[in-house]
């Protein structure tokens, strides 16, 4: 009988096997912001303002932005205050952000989203409650807001591309030589990153020769700058290769320290933002080094502005506003415009 | 009559079939095993299968809907384009003022003019557009229709493309139309109500491998760009990147349509392309999970496996009850075949059967053969009945299964003569037994009334031979047992004795 029950056990056991599934539980981790803090002095009567940026600490790009912010707060007389995340990717504390200020009785908002699709919905809420909604940097995936002042970053990546294939050219390759392209970004998900890849494609794939190759491994940093040396390094390793295309800050100066510790001067870097490591190369003249500049100082200066009007009424003549770039490269570095955008990088 | 004794230790196991039976059943969950496993592979390539079908259908039914939209929306602008070079208008910015006020009725983003010096009438936000998107080098493309990529407008905030027809003005010169729509037409387009919420829908441009996306599971993200390289190609596992090479190379080579299905982590994904007629180098692409295509029959599998389990179950338990009432039977029936019926001992075929195999193993057995006599059997018959004769040789097998049964092999050769084949070669310990025997058989008694039986005294002849020692097989032994008996009886019976070899015998004849 005890063979009769182990083998009926072994058959329930194998046929429940086949049923089996693995249940996965997705975790969402906690992270704590910061409460809005002002970012001028506050007076009574005046308009409420609330900055919501990316990363509200030890980012040079993102204090551009505030200063931008707390320039057009001064100028134009409201109160600003501000708040912003710790992590690009912390689209969730965004949310939380907006109900806050929302609660808090903002006038207007001015935000830098994290996530332009998982935001929609938060953006859409706060809208719908009367809240005029500036975004900044980055577009939200609704209609849900007044006016948008960002790099146009499909524009920003076909200038990358253009710059690209002008400094290849410079640097005296021919269009009938095989040459390879290597590419890193710093998030898959960024839809920012992912809109200058696909400008950058856009316009390669039309001017550059067919012998020119884009390496299809496109690397990927997520945010951490010793990784992107790294994915920098495997990247130069490739035979063929005579340009690097950075999508965002981390990725160029990966590519920028690497190019720098091998003194690659036959590379040709093409990357985003003023970092030391870029301006580095740029300036250091041995190398071929081009960087892409926003008007980030613009974008909360005139968010600023754009919000108080819109306080009182005003509509907006647009809903997107092109910020615009400049390249900067070791050629263009001493003239004016440059010299000017400098000045807020 | 009295009830068949169970002999555990008497059965003769050499005789029992239990094993065939699992045997069998082991043999039956075999081929129920390979049975199921066919059935699921042919079910899962059945799956696999449709999903590429059906994908490849719904692909087929969405690129056909925005094949014939893009042709309408490109016909509608040539009509347009028509109508208004047959009015032939002289002053552009009174026709262009007249038909921009209204734009947001007629579905579009904007409407403008080109004329021969390439004076664009459009607003300044649409102007920088022109400027930023070379949309001027699109319109030259106008044979008679040219459609731009998508980009994204200042007026709106959204993806939009334009659309330029071409154009007569003021006696015959030439120009463009241009008609500027929400990407948003188009994804409308591709939303189908056939399509599943988990079915990804994007316009891909095969040179530069980006995308744009028309629908999905999340409709923030309809219109989002992404690059083919990026969300596609990375996210694929190793194993499947050939095949998704070879399909993207088909697209590059221009054929009209291929699919691919290929791995994301552990979902699997079946992929179509196909060819936008009107918008050259783009194409539709379709992506279906397989989970999503594939529910209805993966539920049909799961119901046919429980049933198949169930089913199964049910056999093993109507086996399992049918071999017990066989074994039950078989047992009655062994017994009635393998029995003596009056002393419950083996009769003689079992007994040689069993004895037989017993002997005959490879490893030679240890055994002791006694042949014994009840004495003057046939007198108590006489004296007492036949009732008494059978009490007297039921109590007497009794007495021989309580004394030997564990170790031997038990049986009633015949009236009064039984054979027993101890599992032991030891003649001390058997000769124990045997006087323990002649104790035991001292206090069988025909009946149970004293002054009845009187001084009646059962006694009994035994002759014993060893195995393997006076001889190795059943035939032999018993001829040696025989001959002990033989002398035992004809020493006055009532005793035992041991075969002896040939002299010895006839030394103890004499």
């Amino acid at each position: 009988m005890k063979r009769i029950t182990a083998l009926l056990i072994s058959v329930i056991l194998c046929l429940s096997l086949s049923g089996c599934a693995e249940s996965t539980a997705g975790e969402q981790e906690t992270k704590s912001v910061p409460d809005f803090a002002p970012l001028t002095g506050i007076v009574e009567g005046r308009k409420n303002i609330y900055l919501i940026v990316k990363i509200v600490e030890g980012s040079s790009y993102w204090q551009i932005i505030m200063d931008g912010a707390k320039d057009g707060g001064i100028d134009f007389d409201c109160n600003v205050y501000y708040s912003g995340t710790y992590l690009e990717t912390d689209w969730e504390s965004h949310e939380k952000l907006l109900d806050a200020a929302a609660a808090a009785g903002a006038d207007a908002i001015l935000l830098a989203p994290n996530d332009s699709v998982n935001l929609s919905g938060k953006i859409d809420e706060i809208h719908k409650k009367g809240i005029p909604v500036v975004l900044i940097d980055t577009i939200a995936n609704t209609d849900s807001y007044d006016i948008c002042y960002m790099t146009d970053n499909l524009m920003a990546g076909q200038k990358a591309a253009e710059e690209m294939i002008s400094q290849l050219t410079k640097n005296g390759i021919a269009e009938s030589e095989s040459i390879q392209i290597g590419i890193q970004v710093g998030a898959t998900s960024s839809q920012t990153i992912i809109e200058r890849l696909s400008g950058f494609f856009q316009y390669w794939s039309k001017y550059a020769p067919d012998s020119w190759e884009v390496i299809p491994d496109i690397k990927c940093n997520e945010g951490s700058i010793d990784k992107a040396v790294e994915c920098a390094e495997e990247l130069l390793a490739y035979p063929d290769i005579k340009g690097v295309f950075g999508t965002n800050n981390g990725s160029t100066v990966g590519f920028a320290r690497a190019v720098r510790d091998r003194e690659l001067k036959d590379i040709a870097v093409v990357g985003f933002d003023y970092s030391e490591e870029i301006a580095g190369l740029i300036d250091d003249g041995g190398y071929i080094a081009s960087t892409i500049l926003q008007n980030q100082y613009y974008m909360g200066y005139t968010g600023v502005e754009s919000a108080l009007a819109l306080t009182e009424g005003q509509k907006m003549p647009v809903k997107f506003a092109d910020t615009g770039v400049v390249v900067v490269n070791k050629d263009n570095i001493d003239q004016s415009e440059v010299q000017e955008a400098l000045l807020h990088n | 009559m009295k009830a068949m004794p169970i002999h555990n230790i008497n059965s003769p196991d050499e005789i029992s079939g239990s094993f065939s039976f699992f045997r069998m059943l082991v043999i039956y969950l075999v081929i129920c095993g390979i049975g199921v496993s066919m059935l699921l592979t042919s079910f899962n390539l059945l799956i696999r299968s449709h999903d590429k079908k059906l994908t490849g259908d719904i692909c087929s039914l969405v690129t056909e809907k925005m094949n014939n939209s893009i042709r309408y929306m490109t016909s509608s602008a040539e009509n347009m384009s028509a109508a208004l070079s047959a009015q032939d208008h002289y002053d552009l910015q009174a026709l262009y003022d007249t038909l921009s006020r209204d734009t947001g009725s007629r579905g579009y983003v904007s409407i403008g003019f080109i004329d021969q010096d390439d004076n664009i009438y459009a607003t300044p936000s649409e102007l920088s557009e022109f400027d930023k998107w070379g949309l001027l080098d699109t319109a030259k493309l106008a044979d008679p229709v040219s459609i731009s990529a998508p980009y994204r407008s200042g007026a709106t905030g959204q993806p939009v493309f334009t659309m330029f027809a071409n154009f007569t003005y003021g006696g015959g010169k030439k120009g463009y139309l241009f008609l500027t729509n929400p990407l948003k037409e188009i994804q409308n387009m591709a939303y189908t109500e056939s399509v599943t919420e988990d079915t990804e829908i994007w316009l891909m441009e095969a040179a530069s491998d980006n995308i744009i996306q028309c629908a999905g599971s999340n409709s923030y993200s309809i219109g989002s760009w992404n690059n083919a390289l990026l969300s596609m190609r990375m996210q694929i596992n190793y194993d499947y990147q050939d095949e998704y090479i070879e399909w993207k190379n088909k697209m590059d080579e221009g054929h009209r349509t291929a699919n691919t299905a290929y791995k994301i982590g552990s979902e699997t994904y079946t992929q179509v392309f196909s060819r936008i007629n009107y918008m050259h180098g783009w194409y539709v692409v379709v992506r279906i999970p397989s989970s999503s295509l594939s529910a209805a029959m993966q539920q049909f599998r799961t119901s046919v496996l429980i049933f198949l389990g169930i089913l199964l179950i049910a056999t093993i338990i109507m086996f399992l009850l049918s071999h017990k009432r066989e074994t039950e039977e078989k047992r009655v029936l062994q017994n009635l075949s393998i029995y003596d019926p009056l002393t419950s001992v083996m009769n003689r075929r079992a007994f040689d059967f069993t004895a037989e195999k017993y002997l005959g193993r490879i490893l030679k057995n240890e055994a002791s053969l006694l042949f014994i006599d009840v004495d003057y059997f046939k007198q108590v018959n006489d004296r007492f009945g036949h009732d008494a004769g059978d009490r007297i040789l039921t109590e007497f097998s009794a007495a021989l299964t309580e004394l030997f049964g564990e170790d031997s092999y038990i049986s009633r050769y015949g009236g009064d003569e039984f054979v027993v084949l101890v599992r032991s070669a030891d003649k001390k310990k058997v000769s124990k037994q045997l006087d323990i025997l002649q104790a035991m058989a001292k206090e069988v008694k025909p009946c149970d009334d004293p002054e009845e039986y009187g001084d009646f005294v059962l006694t009994f002849s035994c002759g014993a031979a060893v195995s393997p020692k006076d001889a190795e097989d059943l035939k032999s032994l018993e001829a040696c047992a025989d001959d002990a008996l033989y002398i035992v009886k004809k020493n006055g019976r009532n005793g035992y004795r041991w075969y002896e070899k040939a002299a010895d015998v006839s030394t103890a004849k004499k």
